[in-house]
């Protein structure tokens, strides 16, 4: 059939070279023509009609990275001119994937697919490897967690990888999961347990992956395990060393609103409930055993050995599983909020840990307290359960997301977290004002539009316009912002303002997705295969993403994704057919495998 | 009142700068940051979103535009990068296109060529003008008295001319402004005391511009300098153009100098010399917001303005050391830039001379009338003023 080639991009490509694909597909048997219609403007139908027409075109092939876009009308152009508007094939660069370094060879192929009418996807199946049936998950999340037990529920080995003491990730930091209002613990900590007892699963935390070899199906892994300067099997989470240890530093788990000792458990319901050092913190470390080492004579159970040292464990994996999760932008850098200047600006994550019942205040929201730190002789803002609680409170979305200059994407979450805390703070505190700035109401999932409505309904003012302002007027915090529905300028008096700050990838994403040879996008985080086909797959043989370190997701998905992902890892076991890159496909390869299916 | 859509407006907009407004997503940062947004005159946000939707009519009857003084604060906070500010900035340009009723300033605005024609093909026939008036009547040699090339009298005559045409326009455009603004865009009775109540922000606003000094105290200009120096080169023209149309006679006379109408000459000049060079530097320097984005007629009015305070300049220097052929050749370049940039001036950007006292003069009245309406504006439970 006669086939025309029409190059169509939504922007500048930068890795791709559109000539030279364009120049090898006018080689390809059944091409008339090949032409590059340039940047974003639609193409005339009436130029096209004329193309169609001269060149007798029988099929149109269009290329490009969205090239769906451009459909309807080459369709129009098809109809008029009286072709088969069945006949009209995408080839599109972005869905399958043509990134990194083979991108042109990928493109080439694509196009040589969509000319002879062949799906891509039904052509570019990698040849197998034999695999090895335990797997490896990076990051103890909820997504990590998940996946772990979904495999090793089927009798699979894993191999669950953890920067932190414990497992839980971010999830095990929230008071409650929208919409349902249900305690996260209640549904985190179960899983947890099961993560810690079960058999099939190795839990390896305070432990960094530092080097991947290999193929797909049999990945060999470097791991580096910090000390933790604790026995697991032996410590017992008596509490007396952390009640001895002189230590006192900023504690992660609580977002930094409280303290921890150098000698800590995160949380009491931590995996593995085993104590752990801080060796950045620890003054017998920090002095290489000249000072201190006062909890070592005190343990009961002589668990503690302050001069562990780093171990690295070697292993062989079949699938890596990525769910390395997020962390929050920067919100100092964004001024206007006045976050770290104001005491009584809040991270989403901070607020959370107030108003967690096991937090720093025993689940009372209250605002900071000034007190005299009579070590370093300064007055200091802390959180004490005495404190006094708000009489109005401003929560604003968007803070950095939807932001061209930061995250130009919607970080998904925060719309629904910030109704959620609105709901909490009217719970908790009687006769309080809630403000919610926000811009768009992105309440997308299942039950969340009724939530939505339901907290209007609590008598949350919600309105509609964001905040771009908050200002210290004699101690009183005023929260400037325009009410678009009512069509007028606000100014409230807040006691409290909790920011919610978008969302970026973890910071080991960078390094890791180069160890591991897997791409990112724009934005910094993983790239699937293919977002609507694939959202598990990346386009490395036998890796997969699962969770946030995808993309921005609530748990309802990042759960969901995670057992997906346990899907395709328990498939490539039990399949027999192995695995392989994509990518390790030739361009003659698929070429051929093309034709052969082109003729059937 | 039934009111008409406008399809096309932003493409129309886009032509006199604002080129990002469907970028903008309405999220309302630019009005909160606005330090001269209330709850009467909210922008940029609404003006955005009457361009976004098209209503042309409506926007021609607001105040909003004028209010603004582009300190750059929202374009900066833009989380679309919308550049509400430019939009503002093209707004205006749009409502002086508006007010004029002759057209000539929309055909100005939107193409560059015309403009530099008209301006070229005005100061050439004022040339040819001058030149045959000067060689018919004097001779080159002489600068003022008998047989002067060009006399103080003839020059008084001719700024008179040039100063009545101006004034014509400028104030049938005040006029039309007045009644978009009043008659057309306000829905609810205006009395007429208010007109007399509020007169005193006319001069207020025309000679102190305080309301440009309240944009810039959040920036980190040292000594409001923007604001410091525009108001310099408004008052520098206001006086030059006042010594030009009544004292011509004294100051072209010579040779001694007379300090009593002078000392003015040198003070607006020294204003407006620092003005352009100060404005012209920004805008190649590209060193804030608000100058990043120069539109053409922006660029001809400073530089026209920096060629004629030059020339004025070089034509004083050669008058008073006595050379006066040189003297009268100076001069007749002064008077081509002159006349093309006074006659601009109500199709201009400089017309926001007359248009910005004037809109905080009716925005006032119509925020005094808005309170008379008693229109509760207050739902809230905790709300400050």
């Amino acid at each position: 059939m006669r086939t025309g080639v029409f190059f169509c991009q939504m922007e500048d490509s930068r890795n791709l070279n559109i000539d030279a694909i364009a120049k090898y597909s006018a080689n390809l048997p059944e091409v008339e023509t090949v032409q590059i219609l340039g940047l974003k403007p639609h193409p005339e139908v009436k130029i096209l009609c004329e193309q169609i027409k001269s060149n007798n075109l029988g099929r149109i092939v269009i290329a490009g990275d969205m090239p769906g876009y451009f459909k309807p009308v080459f369709t129009k152009a098809m109809a008029m001119t009286g072709g088969n508007t069945d006949e009209i094939r995408l080839a599109s660069f972005q869905q399958h994937g043509a990134r990194g370094e083979n991108a042109m060879d990928r493109a080439k192929a694509i196009v040589a697919c969509a000319t002879m009418a062949v799906p891509f996807s039904l052509v570019a199946i990698p040849s197998g490897n034999p695999v090895n049936h335990s797997t490896l998950i990076i990051g103890g999340g909820i997504a990590g967690i998940q996946s772990a037990l979904e495999i090793a529920n089927a009798g699979k080995q894993v191999f669950l990888v953890e920067q932190t003491g414990t497992i839980g990730g971010h999830m095990a930091m929230f008071d409650k999961t929208f919409p349902t209002l249900d305690c996260a613990a209640c549904i985190l900590t179960p899983k947890m347990v099961s993560v810690g007892q079960h058999e099939m699963i190795r839990l390896l935390t305070k432990s960094k992956v530092v080097a991947v070899t290999g193929k797909p199906g049999s990945y060999r892994v470097k791991i580096r395990q910090s000390a933790r300067y604790v026995d697991i099997n032996s410590c017992i989470a008596c509490n007396v060393c952390t009640e001895v240890c002189p230590v006192k530093v900023e504690s992660e788990f609580d977002a930094g609103i409280s303290l921890r000792k150098a000698i800590y458990i995160p949380f009491p319901q931590a995996v593995p409930n085993a104590y752990l050092v801080d060796e950045k913190s620890c003054t017998y470390i920090l002095s290489e055993g000249e000072k201190c080492g006062v909890c070592v004579k005190k343990c009961p159970k002589e668990c503690i050995n302050l001069n562990e040292i780093d171990q690295t464990i070697d292993i062989e994996v079949g699938n890596i599983i990525l769910a390395t999760g997020y962390e929050l932008l920067d919100v100092s850098k964004i001024e206007q909020y006045g976050y770290g200047v104001y005491p009584d600006v809040l991270t989403s994550l901070e607020f959370e840990r107030l108003t967690n019942a096991s937090g720093t205040t025993g689940g009372r929201i209250v605002t900071k307290t000034r007190r005299f730190n009579k070590k370093t002789r300064e007055e200091e803002w802390i959180y004490s359960p005495e404190g006094i609680p708000p009489r109005s409170v401003a929560l604003i979305h968007c803070v950095g997301s939807r932001n061209k200059k930061y995250n130009p994407y919607c970080s998904r979450v925060c719309c629904m977290y910030s109704l959620k805390f609105a709901h909490l703070i009217k719970e908790k505190i009687p006769n309080v004002n809630v403000y919610e700035f926000y811009i768009d109401m992105r309440a997308f999932g299942k039950g969340y539009e009724e939530f939505a409505e339901r907290i209007k309904q609590e008598g949350t003012f919600v309105v509609r316009g964001h905040s771009a302002s908050v200002a210290m007027n004699n101690g009183q915090m005023i929260v400037r912002g325009e009410d678009i529905f009512n069509d007028r300028l606000v100014k409230f008096k807040v006691d409290m303002v909790v920011l919610a700050v978008g969302l970026i990838p973890a910071s080991g994403t960078e390094e890791l997705s180069r160890m591991l040879g897997v791409q990112r996008d724009t934005d910094g985080w993983f790239s699937e295969l293919d977002y609507n086909g694939s959202p598990t797959d990346t386009d490395k043989g036998g890796i997969y993403v699962a969770g946030m370190c995808q993309a921005p997701k609530d748990i309802p998905d990042t759960v969901a994704q995670a057992a997906a992902v346990a899907a395709g890892v328990l498939g490539s076991l039990t399949s027999g057919k192995g695995i392989g890159h994509l990518s390790s496909l030739s361009l003659s390869e698929i070429e051929a495998r093309a034709k052969n299916i082109h003729t059937i | 009142m039934a009111i008409r859509v406008n399809p096309k407006f932003i493409d129309v907009l886009d032509r006199f700068g604002a080129e990002d407004v469907q970028l903008c997503y309405q999220c309302g940062d630019c009005s909160t940051i606005c330090p001269h947004a209330d709850d009467v005159y909210k922008f940029p946000r609404k003006s955005m979103r009457l361009l976004q939707m098209g209503l042309s009519q409506k926007i021609e009857t607001t105040l909003e535009p004028w209010l603004c003084y582009y300190c750059g604060q929202c374009s900066e906070q833009c989380p679309r990068e919308a550049d509400p500010g430019e939009t503002m900035m093209s707004l205006r340009r749009w409502l002086i296109s508006r007010y004029d009723f002759t057209g000539i300033a929309r055909q100005f605005f939107k193409s560059r060529l015309i403009e530099v024609l008209a301006v070229l093909i005005i100061a050439l026939l004022t040339g040819i003008f001058l030149l045959y008036y000067g060689f018919s009547g004097g001779s080159i040699h002489i600068y003022d008295g008998e047989g002067a090339f060009l006399s103080s009298t003839f020059i008084h005559k001719f700024n008179l001319t040039v100063g009545a045409i101006l004034a014509v326009f400028l104030v049938i455009n005040a006029i039309r402004m007045w009644y978009l603004v009043m008659i057309k865009g306000t829905q609810f009775a205006v009395p007429w005391w208010l007109y007399l109540k509020e007169l005193y922000q006319l001069p207020w606003h025309f000679f102190t511009q305080k309301r440009y000094s309240e944009c810039e105290k959040k920036r980190e200009h040292p000594f409001f300098m923007p604001w410091f120096i525009h108001l310099g080169l408004m008052l520098g023209y206001v006086t030059m153009l006042v010594l030009v149309m009544v004292f011509i006679e004294q100051l072209q006379s010579g040779p001694e100098i007379k300090w009593s109408v002078h000392i003015f000459g040198y003070l607006a000049t020294i204003g407006l010399i620092t003005g352009t060079i100060y404005f012209i530097r920004n805008r190649l320097k590209k060193n804030y917001v608000q100058y990043k984005k120069s539109h053409s007629t922006d660029w001809v009015f400073v530089i026209l303005l920096f060629i004629i305070v030059l020339t004025g300049i070089a034509q004083h220097v050669f008058h008073r050391t006595g050379l006066f052929e040189w003297a009268n050749i100076t001069y007749v370049i002064h008077l081509m830039c002159v006349v093309p940039w006074l006659l601009r001036v109500p199709f201009s950007k400089w017309a926001h001379l007359i248009y910005r006292p004037l809109a905080m003069y009716l925005a006032a009245i119509r925020r005094a009338a808005l309170a008379l309406q008693e229109v509760v504006l207050d739902s809230y439970p905790v709300f400050i003023k």
